[in-house]
């Protein structure tokens, strides 16, 4: 049902110490977790990891988002949570991803250096709006390339 | 012969009433004995085939003499269970001879037998008889309603009565020498706002979630509850303390203040943690709970979303503090409180124009005590409520009787406005005294804004449109947030002491006090500085555009007795200066 899909936007910041090696190897376990998850309530959405900062995107049913974000909540691997946009949306940005990783193509750009400079309502706002495009636009861009 | 004492066997700590066995042991009593002895044993034993209770005699050497049809249907008609055995054994050997007794069998259920010594002189061979019945439902509902006594129904933790329970029961079997364990007291902060706002249903759900990630950071053995509202306890054992107790609290901070999404609503609350070690901290449970509340309090008055653990001072200080709460109560009803009243004048005219009314305490006890001292604590306990509508009252009552009509300022604090009866309170006060609103003044600072901005505006305007006036207090100190000053048309604006008393060689206080005063001037609002008490800050705050000042320098706070003194001898003053 159309009107039921949310879309979840947030950003944190890392936890995991180590070595870039390392925390990879976390990430990847991270993602495969959410891929696992998410395939079984309909959830997708994309998952970006860097310059120390975790952004995601989820969308999905209402309860689906709550619940996984309840989960994500509890995770220790990060902090600093903060929500940047949870509304409903008209469509999927992700529809084919259960949790697309993106930004690989990108590794040596802080693609997210403006986050966290003003934290007032519509600025959060806009920046939930930002990142979803940014991602999306990377999601795509990295699986033609992939093609 | 009948024995009303109740053996236990197997794993069972629940007592059942005994009712049916008094009943049951009247009647088989009759049956076999009375009441006409020479007619019982005509009484065969083939009477109690149909009985629906399960009944058996058990002879000598445990053989079963008899048993009707309905003990066959529990337990079997040929092969015993073996617990039937172990049970009859000792019945048979005659250690047991009458009772009642409760067992757990291994396929889970559970039997109440009642043993009777078969009447002598009955023409009966010798034995006990024995009425099973099958109490596994009975057990079973006990069990649950225990269960239920001690769960929470809204978070399905255990409640205030498991938590007590259990913290005794460890704190029994704890071997002080060796181990600690530690009781964490938490607390949310903000939950009672968002219950309000967004309904109870969304709080409902909000502390479901609470309760879901503190049991996500539990260890095996450790203890959960919510203790009431928004109160949850946790003991911690079988780890080292106090690092252990330490790393959860933070832990609990952390993860309870991280941000909720429940029926699409995005939450913040905050949670502070009180911890007591067991059994540094305490003796019993009460002491240790009370001990983690102490430290709890403290995490409150450190700005919360924090951790404590309790120190002995804490204890001091709370003990002080309940003194001090008594002591304030009763100065209340002992009329141990007094106005005094410093002078405001207007830098043009140089005329008084009114007075600050200051509160006063002189406690017999503990002598004269600072507002610093005593008003934190007043609107701490919410007994700021009615001092401050004694002050009004006092004042409008005093001012009244002055040889002038001058103003009268009071203070009205920021938890006065939570007050409904504020409102009311004042113009009560001016109707009881009869002094013209337009002569008193209260002053506002602006955490009263910061509040509840709506419900404070709301006030303020009722009480303007009764003719008084209102003036914004410590300018400068604050926020001095410029949105503040426009969302009410203040008369004055008080600018804090601390700039006007700044070094003279600091330029940054002579401009605040300027851009103030200019600020003033521009919206039309008197502005008078603090604290003046040098000639040489009265030059300055005059040449800084202020209009009105209020310091040592025109006067000490006054007595009541002593109003009509200072403004004969101000006046006189002030036409001796003119005249010089």
């Amino acid at each position: 049902m159309a009107s039921d899909l949310y879309r979840l936007v947030y950003c944190s910041r890392n936890l995991i110490s180590g070595i870039p090696t390392q925390i990879a190897a976390e990430v990847a376990k991270i993602l495969e977790a959410s891929r696992r998850n998410n395939s079984r309530v309909a959830v997708t959405g994309a998952l970006i990891f860097n310059a120390g900062m975790f952004a995601q995107v989820l969308e999905g049913a209402r309860k689906d988002i709550e619940a996984t974000f309840e989960r994500i909540q509890r995770d220790e691997r990060h902090g600093d949570v903060e929500v940047l946009a949870f509304e409903e949306a008209q469509s999927r940005g992700f529809a084919s991803w259960s949790m697309a990783f993106v930004g690989r193509s990108r590794e040596n750009e802080n693609l997210f250096a403006h986050i966290g400079s003003d934290t007032g309502f519509e600025a959060k706002r806009l920046e939930g709006e930002h990142i979803f495009r940014i991602m999306r636009d990377l999601a795509i861009d990295e699986e033609t390339r992939a093609a | 012969m009948l024995s009303s004492d109740t053996h236990r066997t197997g794993p069972l700590h629940i007592t059942a009433p005994t009712a049916s066995f008094e009943e049951n042991s009247k009647f088989l009593h009759q049956e076999f004995a009375g009441p006409f002895p020479d007619q019982t044993a005509a009484v065969p034993l083939s009477a109690l085939n149909n009985l629906n209770r399960a009944v058996a005699v058990i002879g000598t050497g445990s053989s079963i003499l008899y048993k009707n049809r309905a003990f066959d249907e529990l337990f079997g008609g040929s092969e015993l269970p073996a617990q039937l055995r172990e049970f009859i054994d000792p019945v048979a050997q005659g250690i047991d001879h009458a009772g009642s007794r409760e067992t757990a069998f291994d396929d889970g259920r559970t039997f109440r037998f009642e043993t009777v010594k078969l009447p002598e002189g009955v023409k009966l061979p010798e034995g006990l008889l024995v009425i099973a019945e099958d109490i596994s439902k009975r057990v079973a509902e006990l069990a649950r309603s225990a269960e239920q006594a001690r769960t929470d129904p809204l978070t399905l933790l255990g409640n205030r009565l498991m938590f007590r329970e259990r913290l005794r029961e460890l704190m029994a079997n704890l071997d002080p020498a060796k181990e600690m364990a530690a009781v964490l007291s938490i607390d949310l902060d903000r939950f009672k706002a968002i219950n309000d706002s967004l309904g109870h249903l969304v709080g409902d759900s909000l502390l479901r979630g609470v309760a879901g990630r503190l049991s996500s950071v539990l260890r095996r053995g450790d203890i959960v509850a919510r203790l009431g509202g928004d109160e949850f306890g946790i003991v911690q054992s079988g780890q080292s303390q106090p690092q252990s107790a330490a790393a959860l609290a933070k832990r609990i901070v952390d993860l309870v203040g991280r941000s909720y999404l429940i029926d699409g609503n995005l939450l913040n609350i905050g949670a502070s943690v009180g911890i007591a070690l067991i059994p540094a901290d305490g003796i019993d449970d009460d002491q240790v709970l009370r001990n983690a509340d102490l430290a709890l309090y403290r995490c409150k008055q450190d700005g919360r979303r924090t951790y404590r653990f309790f120190e002995n001072a804490m204890d001091e200080q709370m003990q002080a503090r309940r003194s001090l709460e008594l002591d304030l109560r009763r100065a209340l009803a002992m009329r141990e409180l007094k106005l005094v009243y410093q002078p405001q004048m207007s830098l043009s005219t140089k005329q008084i124009t009114g007075f600050e009314a200051l509160i006063r305490w002189h406690s017999p006890k503990r002598g004269l005590v600072s507002p610093a001292d005593f008003v934190p604590l007043a609107e701490e306990i919410g007994v700021i409520v009615q001092i401050g509508e004694w002050v009004i009252r006092t004042a409008c009552r005093e001012a009244v009787g002055w040889p002038q009509p001058l103003d009268v300022s009071v203070n009205v604090s920021a938890v006065q406005f939570g007050s409904p009866s504020l409102v009311p309170a004042i113009l009560s006060a001016l109707a009881e005294t009869g002094i013209e609103p337009c002569r008193l003044e209260l002053e506002i600072t602006e955490s009263v804004l910061m509040k509840d901005q709506g419900a404070a505006l709301g006030m303020l305007h009722k009480v303007r449109a009764a003719g008084v006036r209102i003036s914004m207090d410590d300018f400068g100190t604050g926020y001095s947030s410029l949105s503040y000053l426009r969302s009410f048309p203040f008369d004055k604006i008080k600018i804090d002491q601390s700039f006007v008393r700044g070094n003279p060689d600091d330029p940054s206080s002579m401009a605040i006090v300027r851009a103030i005063a200019a600020l003033g001037k521009a919206l039309g609002m008197t502005t008078t500085a603090e604290g003046v008490e040098t000639e040489e800050q009265l030059a300055r705050v005059t040449a800084d555009g202020c209009t009105d000042v209020q310091g040592y320098l025109i006067s000490r706070p006054l007595a009541p007795e002593l109003i009509g003194e200072f403004l004969q001898s101000h006046t006189d003053g002030a036409v001796a200066s003119a005249a010089a």
